[in-house]
């Protein structure tokens, strides 16, 4: 096994198995973790208090127990997270941060059934305004003395600023893991490249950025290859489960940037330097945020920043991974695609549905999305 | 030259060969789809009408629900690339492709010269197919060849939803229970399928000329029905089911060409 594959494989270990990672750093440093729920949160904070912040991206279990709570039109990986917490896969946390950009989980974050603690905030949504600033880190402020109390110690300015370098470092090595995943297809095909992102959600976040930076060396030293597939972008919250990746790469696709909330979102924007406190250079990170339907924007630009991804990446097309019943990005939708039309740039809506068993209607739809390129 | 087209479906299965790209020599269709004797029935029909053999095929394409389960191919390609290219061969004109099948239904939009521009599909659900006319027919002690002259004596249609087979059926017997008239229940059936279809063919934008294949359109109920959603002619292809197989065919055709072209053959 190459030096790559034997990396690939740590962090798709890592991805296909939070409960170990977790346990694993429990068990390496003795403290616990702190779950992370969709979309958006100041991660930084937990990861000051030498928790573990462990996303809570839902899974693949066929949906019973969520029905109780949900209705059927609640989105796949809130109905995903609900039958997990029903079935107590989230009670090993000491808590739950919970932002609320969108209606689901405003209803999620008010009946949580598991045994933790949960933190619920809210991202302001009037963003241009300096009082969003403030109304955030009051909001933040909140978290944090939330945090010291579950965690029984202070979380000082300074352990928050070394985080803040930990997830900025994090967040420009895979700004350029994903430059070379769009240099070396044949040596991060999507499935792998999917678990890349997945494993920093697990994953102590200064540990991951040193595996990902030797990946991305190790990789570097070959010389790139042409490439005789299709180069496509994915724009939505995540492109799950692996057999729909499989698909894609079936069709020869290389993902050559991703504008997935669960993926390039995460690491679009840093925490900026500067002589104000941590707490409010995080909150101007919202501020700052852009292209994301649960990040108001009254401008809209989501589908220019897709068309110039394309224009900068060399794409062949966008790739809209919808995920089913998520209405936030429904109303992106109509937006962007009549700018696709517009300019010509190619374009499939696949529905993600994290419950699904069953892909014959996406092969098809990527086959002849493939065929017609 | 001989090609030959097989589209495995859900519910059909359909073989075309071609000689030398043009002249359609069989056209067969079985009514049992994937999984089932129905592609090798219908190889089996095509070779007899033929008079030919597998040998005598330079190239085999398949396409369809069931393309990778059918292991004498040389070659699979989806069935919204074969329609596309079936119907463009049967009418240049078409710009807009319904194609309602045994369990679904897409809307195809084409450019001038056959390529797909855009296509969408209906998800994980059976109303507006094939298979919603099959259980509704059931339910109303009729069957599929009886349901377009129905249609045609029904003064209106009563509504029926077009959201679920399951609640359409129930909606059905509620109507039946009432003593509705059932050809008005079977116009109001043809209207459900026909606004779920139309739905996708609204998402991609409409351009005549507008035609409708796959089994589907063999019921003259529902392309009246598409008809009046559109408001809009509708050209019926020629032998709606079996315009995937011809595309497929043409597929071949054009791989064979290109192997004695470039000397592998």
């Amino acid at each position: 096994m190459s030096k790559v594959e034997a990396i690939l494989k740590q962090l798709a270990d890592v991805a296909a198995n939070p409960k170990k990672a977790m346990d694993d750093y429990k068990a390496e440093t003795g403290k616990g973790a702190i779950g992370i729920m969709p979309l958006y949160a100041p991660e930084e904070l937990v990861h000051a208090t030498g928790y573990l912040p462990m996303g809570i991206w839902g899974g693949q279990k066929q949906i019973a127990k969520a029905r109780t709570y949900l209705p059927a039109f609640a989105c796949s990986i809130m109905q995903q997270i609900m039958e997990l917490q029903c079935e107590g896969a989230y009670d090993d946390l000491a808590a739950v941060l919970i932002s609320v950009p969108c209606d689901t989980l405003k209803c999620l974050s008010q009946k949580w059934k598991g045994t933790s603690p949960t933190i619920v905030f809210t991202h302001p949504q009037n963003r241009p305004l300096e009082s969003a600033n403030k109304f955030l880190v009051e909001e933040y402020k909140i978290i944090k003395t939330k945090l010291e109390k579950i965690v029984g110690a202070t979380i000082t300015n300074a352990a928050i600023e070394e985080s803040i370098k930990v997830y900025n470092e994090n967040r420009a090595v895979m700004r350029e893991f994903v430059k070379v995943a769009a240099d070396y297809p044949q040596v991060i095909d999507p499935v792998a490249r999917h678990a890349v992102f997945k494993s920093r959600m697990f994953m102590e976040k200064s540990k991951h950025t040193a595996l990902v930076r030797e990946l991305i060396d190790e990789i570097k030293a070959s010389p790139v290859q042409p490439w005789d597939g299709k180069k496509v972008i994915l724009t939505g919250i995540l492109a799950e489960p692996n057999e729909l990746l499989d698909i894609f790469k079936e069709f020869g696709l290389a993902i050559v940037a991703d504008d997935l909330a669960q993926e390039s979102r995460q690491i679009r924007v840093d925490v900026i330097d500067g002589e104000e406190g941590p707490l409010y250079r995080m909150a101007k990170q919202w501020q700052q945020f852009y292209g994301c339907s649960v990040a108001t924007d009254t401008k809209k630009i989501r589908g220019k920043m897709l068309m110039d991804m394309v224009s900068q990446t060399g794409a062949d097309a966008v790739i809209v991974c919808m995920m089913k019943f998520c209405d936030p990005e429904e109303w992106d939708y109509p937006v962007y695609y009549r700018q696709f039309e517009e300019k010509g740039i190619k374009n499939l809506m696949i529905e993600i549905d994290q419950e699904a068993t069953a892909f014959e209607q996406v092969r098809t739809r990527v086959q002849s999305f493939v065929e017609n390129m | 030259m001989y090609t030959m087209g097989i589209d495995v479906g859900s519910a059909s299965s359909k073989v075309v060969i071609l000689e030398d790209g043009q002249h359609i020599v069989a056209a067969e269709v079985v009514q049992v789809g994937t999984g089932s004797s129905g592609p090798q029935r219908a190889l089996e029909l095509a070779y007899e009408k033929s008079g030919l053999k597998r040998a005598d095929i330079t190239k085999l394409v398949a396409t369809g629900y069931g393309r990778f389960a059918f292991e004498d191919a040389d070659k699979q390609i989806s069935e919204i690339s074969c329609h596309a290219k079936g119907i463009f061969h049967l009418v240049p004109t078409a710009r807009t492709i319904i194609d309602i099948g045994g369990q679904d239904a897409k809307a195809i939009r084409l450019d001038n010269r056959g390529g797909v521009k855009q296509f969408f599909m209906n998800d994980k659900c059976a109303a507006g197919t094939g298979r919603f006319l099959d259980v509704m027919a059931r339910v109303l002690e009729t069957t599929l060849d009886d349901m377009a002259e129905c249609d045609a004596k029904a003064e209106q249609a009563a509504s029926i939803s077009s959201t679920c087979t399951v609640f359409a059926e129930s909606e059905v017997i509620s109507q039946l229970s009432k003593g509705v008239d059932k050809n008005s229940i079977i116009k109001g059936v043809h209207q459900s399928v026909a606004s779920k279809a139309c739905g996708l063919a609204y998402r991609g934008g409409l351009e005549e000329d507008i035609v409708m294949t796959g089994g589907v359109a063999k019921n003259a109920g529902v392309v009246r029905a598409v008809e009046r959603e559109l408001k809009k002619k509708v050209i019926v292809a020629p032998n709606p089911q079996t315009t995937g197989a011809l595309g497929a065919a043409l597929f071949a055709y054009e791989e064979a060409k290109k192997m004695k072209k470039e000397g592998l053959e």
